[in-house]
């Protein structure tokens, strides 16, 4: 109790300073201390039960080939008290997933593993069954997600941030506001450290900045647009269309470049404040810059080796020559484009970074009200759906008895 | 004369055994449509797919893939094939997933066919129906960003069905039938329809069938 008092306060103080400075505080949480409060959590009701046990009837129930329950499963997530029940948990969650109930993983059992999972600091676990969720089958909702999001980010950990932001645009969930200024603030944090990227990095993170920055109408949103077009571009020029797009929520109609500079055009025409960020035009002038170079000079050393290249060539569909055919076009159009934005007065100096912290300051803390209250309204939710699942459990297993007894009694007359 | 057949009950017993015993041993269909991707061979038949299809089955995906990776198993989202896209390059055809059986014995969560709703170019069907070649590498997810600018569609009206005369010995038996029934020559002559107002598959022939035995009868 005093402790989640301090750490309000401590939360409050924290928000207040976090305008001017910037280096004081060590550990930088976005979500106020209030959102991230485990309180409400751990008001539920507990329904405790010994793990082992739990462990023997699962393995029995798995042997005799019938279907473990979801409160079963549920039960047992809840009551994880150590980082090797983690482990044990992680297990009969992949069973479960592979046994005929797999649909009816609750949300809540999602949610309390996220939950148990950064009690017990196995942030590492919860992002390994997170990214295999084909075989562990966690489809975290938005809540969930920005308090991972949060811890990751909390810990300086932005490559980790950027996995879950991934996990987060292929579900293309960024439905509620807060999401979008999390994921954009690790997005932008892990760019500004400047790390190699490999090629499926780069379309990883471009996918999630275009997808993330369309939900959002304002500079920031815009740069992140530009930069994810721009990142997805260079994949398909590396690549080919197919690469960019497999796998992920993305349209396959190949010319991302010309996106990047439809975005552009768009920005310049508009009459309002939206403005782009320097690094993001900045980067899209190197990267068609570069693109044309190597492949002038592809060009002049193509003709030496024409016999060993022709096989590879064949493997290049037609769309993606017609796309490097348009490169020099992109290179002319992007000149004039960035002209008039600096003449409009639409570039802005400052990189993507402080934009995003910048709109974390405006709207993180009023979005995280109507967050919160949703959130509580759906542990209520999940409440009442618990106590009708475990009221059904008693029942049924009453009326086994009953017909137990009755058969016992029939035989024992029989006899 | 001939002797009586011996009525042999165990080889019987045998051959109900061995059905049943296939039944419950098929492949799941997991493992039929299973495929090793360096060899691009099927490991239950043994057998090499195609040459022309091997760019598409490694660049494309099935739609279990894709579906495993959604919240859900992909309820509510719209799924095209890639062949479909360069056959109707104008108006869109879609499915619309909604429920969806799941194998989950298979490691890569197969997934059995699904009940949708298809949007073929342009047009919707009335009811929910069962997807077919789930299993085919030809599938694209369409992204919700995307989904209103995938469904415009501004229908060209089609024009209006022309009519030729049969012919000519078709004709004159249709005409001496006519005056047989007494219709007189002052009816419209009969004319063919030059496009074909019904769609010949398997529910079409069934449902002739059907109408055939309710005024036949079932055979005594």
């Amino acid at each position: 109790m005093a402790a989640s008092v301090l750490q309000r306060c401590l939360g409050a103080v924290k928000v207040i300073h976090k305008c001017g400075t910037y280096s004081f505080i060590d550990r930088r949480c976005l979500l106020s201390a209030a959102y991230t409060d485990t309180k409400l959590w751990e008001e539920r009701e507990k329904d405790h039960q010994n793990l082992s046990l739990m462990a023997a009837l699962m393995d029995r129930i798995y042997d005799r080939n019938f279907p473990v329950s979801s409160l079963t499963i549920s039960r047992f997530v809840d009551n994880i008290s150590s980082r090797e029940e983690v482990d044990q948990a992680e297990y009969y969650l992949y069973k479960f997933r592979h046994s005929p109930n797999c649909w009816y993983l609750r949300d809540w059992t999602v949610h309390s593993w996220v939950r148990q999972c950064l009690r017990y600091g196995a942030r590492d676990k919860a992002l390994h069954t997170l990214k295999n969720k084909v075989q562990y089958g966690m489809f975290p909702d938005d809540f969930t997600f920005n308090l991972l999001i949060d811890s990751f980010i909390k810990n300086e950990d932005f490559k980790g941030a950027c996995s879950v932001v991934e996990e987060v645009m292929l579900q293309e969930s960024f439905n509620l506001l807060t999401t979008q200024i999390l994921s954009m603030y690790a997005l932008s944090s892990y760019l500004a450290t400047k790390p190699e990227l490999s090629v499926s990095e780069q379309r990883t993170l471009g996918a999630a900045l275009l997808i993330c920055g369309l939900k959002q109408d304002n500079s920031t949103g815009l740069s992140a647009q530009l930069l994810g077009c721009a990142l997805l571009g260079k994949v398909e020029m590396a690549a080919g269309i197919h690469a960019v797009f497999r796998g992920m929520p993305l349209m396959w109609t190949p010319g991302y470049l010309g996106r990047a500079l439809a975005i552009m055009e768009r920005v310049a025409a508009t009459p309002g404040d939206s403005k782009l960020s320097k690094d993001a035009v900045d980067y899209l002038e190197g990267l068609l810059q570069d693109l044309s170079s190597a492949l002038d000079s592809k060009s002049s050393s193509g003709e030496d080796e024409l016999g060993g290249e022709e096989e590879g060539k064949k493997e290049e569909d037609e769309d993606d020559q017609a796309e490097r055919e348009k490169l020099p076009l992109y290179a002319s159009r992007f000149k004039e484009l960035s002209g008039q934005l600096q003449s409009g007065g639409k570039v802005d100096p400052s990189p993507l970074q402080v934009l995003v912290s910048s709109l974390v300051q405006q709207g993180l803390a009023s979005a995280e009200g109507p967050d919160m209250e949703q959130y509580q309204r759906k542990v209520g939710e999940w409440e009442a759906e618990r106590q009708q699942l475990i009221r059904r459990e008693k029942e049924m297993r009453e009326r086994a008895e009953e017909e137990r007894q009755a058969r016992q009694a029939a035989k024992a007359a029989a006899q | 004369m001939v002797k009586k057949k011996r009525i042999r009950l165990i080889a019987e017993m045998a051959r109900k055994i061995r059905a049943y015993r296939e039944l419950k041993n098929r492949p799941r269909e997991s493992e039929k449509y299973a495929l090793d991707y360096d060899t691009m061979t099927r490991p239950h038949t043994r057998k090499t797919l195609p040459v022309l299809a091997w760019q598409d089955v490694r660049r494309e995906s099935r739609l279990f893939s894709l579906l495993s990776g959604l919240r859900m198993f992909g309820v509510g989202h719209l799924f095209t094939r890639k062949s479909w896209l360069t056959e109707h390059p104008e108006a869109p055809s879609y499915w619309q997933v909604t429920k969806v059986k799941v194998d989950y014995t298979a490691e890569k969560m197969t997934k059995s066919p699904l009940c949708v709703l298809l949007f073929s170019t342009g047009k919707q069907e009335s009811e929910p129906k069962e997807m077919d070649k789930v299993m085919y590498h030809d599938w694209r997810l369409v992204p919700k960003h995307e989904e209103e600018q995938f469904k415009l569609y501004n229908p060209v009206p089609e024009p209006p069905i022309r009519y030729v005369s049969y012919p000519p010995l078709l004709r004159a038996m249709l005409l001496a039938q006519r005056q047989k029934d007494e219709l007189g020559s002052a009816a419209e002559e009969p004319t063919l329809p030059l496009k074909r107002d019904v769609l010949l598959s398997k529910e079409y022939f069934r449902s002739q069938e059907k109408k055939r035995e309710r005024q036949e009868g079932t055979a005594v």
